[in-house]
């Protein structure tokens, strides 16, 4: 499925859809060497909240250490770019792995708010005596989790919707390639 | 050849028959091979779904354990249609009238299977 998605259009289209533009790239690469050095705290944060909610639990058992990794990883990216078609087929890779070990989707969702939330008061902190900064920089991290957001939730939508044929197809006993063929079929 | 030889296959079981409107052999994975079709009936939707069903009909045989399928036969207030399968490649698709003698018709389509099932 993710070798068939032109990655330079979803991350195109993404763009434009989350508002997320070359200025807010260039401003959080700017703002790098301020921001970075506050993400571990924002991952800490993430996780202790992550923590507080039982149905979290068997996301996080045995794999904290290695999500946190992941996760400051990931933040960092976000203030290094580029955000382009390989950004893109990553952020689409994460979330085909969050349907894979069946992650509810609106843990990805609200994932996404608190972290934003996190990296704002960073910023709210960090450009405190600089009022135009802190607006600007709090609007580029907006438009970058968007962006990062929109991708998963689509790869995220796209993957549900291929283990449910999948689900349908070994029911059924239909082939792949049957079904393409009734689709095909009614296609107009 | 292969295409004539089923279309002659076909024109026979629905001249066996005045109860017998339209037959078509289709792969099992959805594609026409031959059809004698009355106009107005789209060939892919009538393979793509005729070996659809035939494949739901093998899974719910099997899941009710009916053993290994013979045939689906729908019935609908304007008719009858039938599947089987010809072979393990092809599926015979038949639609009949809703006063069929369904005996006779299921006796020609059997043979008619079985001369499928030699040339597919």
């Amino acid at each position: 499925m993710e070798n068939k998605i032109d990655f330079e259009q979803l991350a195109h289209e993404t763009r434009i859809l989350t508002g997320f533009t070359n200025a807010h790239e260039t401003l959080l690469i700017e703002a790098a060497p301020d921001i970075t050095p506050h993400l571990v705290h924002v991952t800490e944060a993430f996780y202790k909240i992550l923590h507080t909610l039982p149905k979290a639990q068997p996301f996080l058992d045995g794999r904290l250490e290695a999500l946190k990794k992941a996760h400051l990883n990931w933040l960092e990216s976000l203030f290094t770019g580029p955000f382009d078609a390989d950004f893109a087929q990553g952020m689409y890779h994460v979330g085909m792995v969050h349907v894979r070990v069946k992650l509810p989707v609106e843990f990805m969702q609200g994932a996404g708010t608190l972290i934003l939330s996190e990296l704002i008061s960073v910023a709210k902190e960090v450009y405190r005596d600089d009022a135009q900064r802190q607006a600007d920089i709090i609007r580029a991290i907006n438009g970058v989790i968007g962006f990062s957001v929109t991708i998963m939730q689509e790869s995220y939508q796209a993957s549900s919707l291929a283990e449910e044929l999948d689900k349908f197809l070994a029911i059924t006993g239909m082939s792949r390639t049957l079904f393409n063929n009734l689709a095909l079929a009614y296609e107009n | 050849m292969r295409s004539d030889l089923l279309t002659n296959v076909l024109s026979e079981l629905n001249g066996a028959s005045a109860d017998i409107e339209a037959s078509a052999v289709i792969s099992t994975d959805g594609l026409m091979m031959a059809a004698q079709l009355p106009s107005g009936l789209d060939e892919d939707r009538v393979g793509a779904m005729g070996a659809a069903m035939l494949s739901l009909g093998d899974r719910t045989a099997q899941e009710l354990s009916r053993g290994k399928l013979e045939q689906v036969l729908i019935k609908g207030d304007s008719g009858y249609v039938l599947m089987t399968h010809a072979g393990s490649e092809a599926v015979l698709s038949v639609l009949a009238k809703s006063e069929a003698r369904l005996g006779l018709i299921f006796l020609d389509v059997k043979r008619a299977a079985e001369s499928i099932a030699k040339l597919v």
